[in-house]
């Protein structure tokens, strides 16, 4: 693999040499502490140095809102909506991101492929970016490490006065062509030292998971949680939706748009009878938890989480899916953890 | 990396995207529930199973999930019992015939018929539990030569919410069917025994190794109904259940009908006991 050097302040110019061929979407600054994926319109306002970003780029494949089918009210007619395919470079991504979108790839194509997302995934380019792994990130302990380049066309890793560019795919090579990177000699530095782990084996997650459905952590992690659903909200692999018919002022249409939904939310499980199958926090802690770690892990023996640590940095009751885990591994081996 | 080749665009579907059917028929069967005759277009049959849903949807409004009460023996169009609880059903009371809705379906797997054939069938079917179930009842009737002897065990809470009247009253007069019908509280007109609808299981004549059951009712309903077929002696391997759930996108993508790992929309809702009997959540 040729691994090419870019200087810290010719990022704007790499960002720039791209846009000449697609749109690229990187993230940006939001306030002091934020920052979004957006479409670039200003190569020097992208940035590679972020923590995370608040929603993960499934939010361009899988929108918060997303008109399905628009219809005619005089008519009583329907129409499928226009699904256009991203074709567009996303830049600066971080390797749980792109794990992330490979587990969605996944849920939209298995059983039923939905064209929706599948039509909205075509063309999509990703470059990559390594980081440091600051008081929320555990990816290491789901297997996907800062500098996993599985997936990427690019990948960019940080050095002290810039990066180490290697192109992965025929389709990476392409879009670097034109600009002049000297060659990269000196190999790549060490990985960031995660913070945050999950004492969980990949082997024993089926073990773990099985005997957990009972633990006493799901009404404890009830006591503190408020049912607000933004661990659903900001989780990159989440992918639950409500349906909604939207009908214009005029009242001679409208659209039916699907929104992103959650699981933590009384209403999920309700039905027109007025039964709500998860009536309980507890119960809801566990099904989103179970979803992470057991359900699709059975199937695809892989954990559904990809340890970007969103849920727990933005939880507004200040619980951390880290020390579920780690509570249940604990009880598991009979040892004593970090309680909740 | 998650080891599987994504499907490309031109193998994808469309899959929320309704055709447009005409009501037929509406008739009112009790204070709540409706029985609407739908065609689809063109004279295209539905092709369901028994216990196979749609959801059915009114642009502006909405769409909900329906199960179907007719069985596919009846040819050209297809019946849904709905009863009046929310938005989208309150709109739906008061279109008429000639109107036209939005169907997707039919979707879930519809009872394994396979499994039944050559089998006595027995329904317990309670309140508005008995919609789904007479399809499979009437797919019964119609293919006499293919079952045994067909039990109906049905309970309401009153006999003003007795569905399917007029059928009830045929099935009863069928020396053919052993038809048993009970309600929570009875009017002052009401002849029939009262009670829950597990006191008539005890009384039921069986040949336990060679019926197959199947119950659909409030989920209140399914333990108890359960273990009086099991203090009955009724094999767990006999057992099928319908469950309900909210099957919003019926394509197993949404996530709203999840029952610990199975979609409701896709692996049931008429689930085989032994396979759901490993799933907490689901009775």
């Amino acid at each position: 693999m040729v691994q090419l050097f870019l200087e810290s302040d010719r990022v704007a110019e790499l960002v720039a040499h791209l846009m000449k061929q697609k749109s690229v979407f990187a993230p940006h600054a939001k306030g002091r502490k934020s920052f979004a994926f957006e479409e670039v319109k200003d190569p020097s306002a992208a940035v590679l140095d972020y923590p995370r970003v608040m929603h993960s780029i499934r939010k361009f494949f899988f929108p918060p809102q997303e008109t399905l089918m628009t219809f005619d009210l005089k008519e009583n007619t329907c129409s499928v909506a226009e699904t256009p395919a991203a074709d567009a470079i996303f830049f600066g991504v971080h390797s749980y991101d792109l794990g992330a979108v490979h587990r969605l790839d996944y849920n939209f194509s298995e059983g039923n492929p939905e064209k929706n997302y599948i039509a909205r995934r075509q063309g999509a380019v990703f470059v990559g970016v390594s980081y440091k792994p600051d008081e929320f990130h555990f990816s290491g302990s789901v297997g996907i490490d800062p500098y996993d380049t599985a997936g990427f066309d690019i990948f960019l890793t940080k050095l002290l006065d810039g990066y180490i560019v290697e192109a992965l795919t025929p389709v990476g090579e392409g879009l670097l062509d034109g600009i002049e990177l000297p060659a990269h000699e000196a190999g790549k530095p060490a990985r960031g030292h995660f913070q945050q782990h999950i004492y969980l084996p990949q082997a024993k997650l089926g073990q773990v998971m099985d005997g957990s459905y009972q633990n006493e952590v799901w009404d404890d992690t009830a006591k503190k949680c408020v049912g607000c659903g933004t661990c659903n909200l900001v989780c990159p692999t989440c992918y639950c939706f409500t349906v909604e018919d939207e009908v214009n002022v005029q009242v001679t249409g409208g659209s039916r748009d699907r929104r992103w939904d959650g699981c933590m939310l009384r209403d999920f499980s309700a039905v027109a009878g007025g039964e709500v199958f998860r009536e309980t926090l507890a119960e809801r802690q566990r099904h989103r938890v179970f979803r992470k770690f057991k359900y699709i892990s059975d199937e695809t023996g892989q954990p559904w989480c990809v340890g970007c640590g969103r849920c727990t940095a933005c939880c507004t009751a200040g619980i951390s899916i880290v020390n579920i885990i780690n509570r249940l591994v604990g009880d598991y081996e009979k040892v004593a953890v970090t309680p909740i | 990396m998650i080891n599987f080749e994504m499907v490309s665009p031109d193998n994808a579907k469309d899959l929320y995207l309704p055709v447009m059917a005409e009501i037929i028929k509406v008739e009112q069967m009790t204070e709540l529930e409706t029985l609407y005759t739908v065609a689809l277009p063109d004279g295209a049959e539905l092709g369901h199973k028994p216990g196979q849903f749609v959801e059915l949807s009114i642009f502006g409004v909405g769409e909900a999930p329906f199960s179907i009460s007719s069985s596919p023996t009846m040819p050209g169009v297809f019946e849904l019992g709905v009863r009046k609880v929310g938005m989208l059903t309150e709109v739906l009371s008061r279109m008429q015939p000639g109107q036209k809705v939005g169907i997707r379906g039919p979707f879930g797997n519809g009872i394994d018929l396979e499994n039944f054939k050559g089998k006595d069938v027995l329904i317990v079917a309670g309140g508005i539990g008995l919609v789904p179930m007479r399809s499979m009842i009437n797919y019964v009737i119609d293919n006499q030569q293919d079952f045994g002897k067909l039990h109906i065990v049905y309970g309401a809470r009153t006999d003003s919410e007795l569905l399917f009247e007029d059928e009830l009253e045929r099935w009863t007069a069928d020396a053919g069917i052993d038809y048993r019908v009970t309600v929570d509280q009875g009017s002052s007109e009401w002849t029939g025994p009262t009670g829950v609808i597990t006191t008539l299981i005890p009384g039921l004549e069986l040949d336990l190794a060679n019926t197959v059951c199947c119950i659909c009712g409030p989920p209140v309903m399914y333990r108890f109904a359960l273990m009086a077929l099991k203090s009955k002696g009724l094999p767990e391997r006999n057992i099928y259940m319908s469950l309900e759930r909210r099957m919003k996108c019926g394509v197993g993508k949404c996530g709203h009908c999840q029952i610990n790992s199975s979609y409701v929309c896709h692996d049931g809702p008429v689930y085989h006991y032994p396979e759901i009997k490993s799933l907490q959540e689901a009775l």
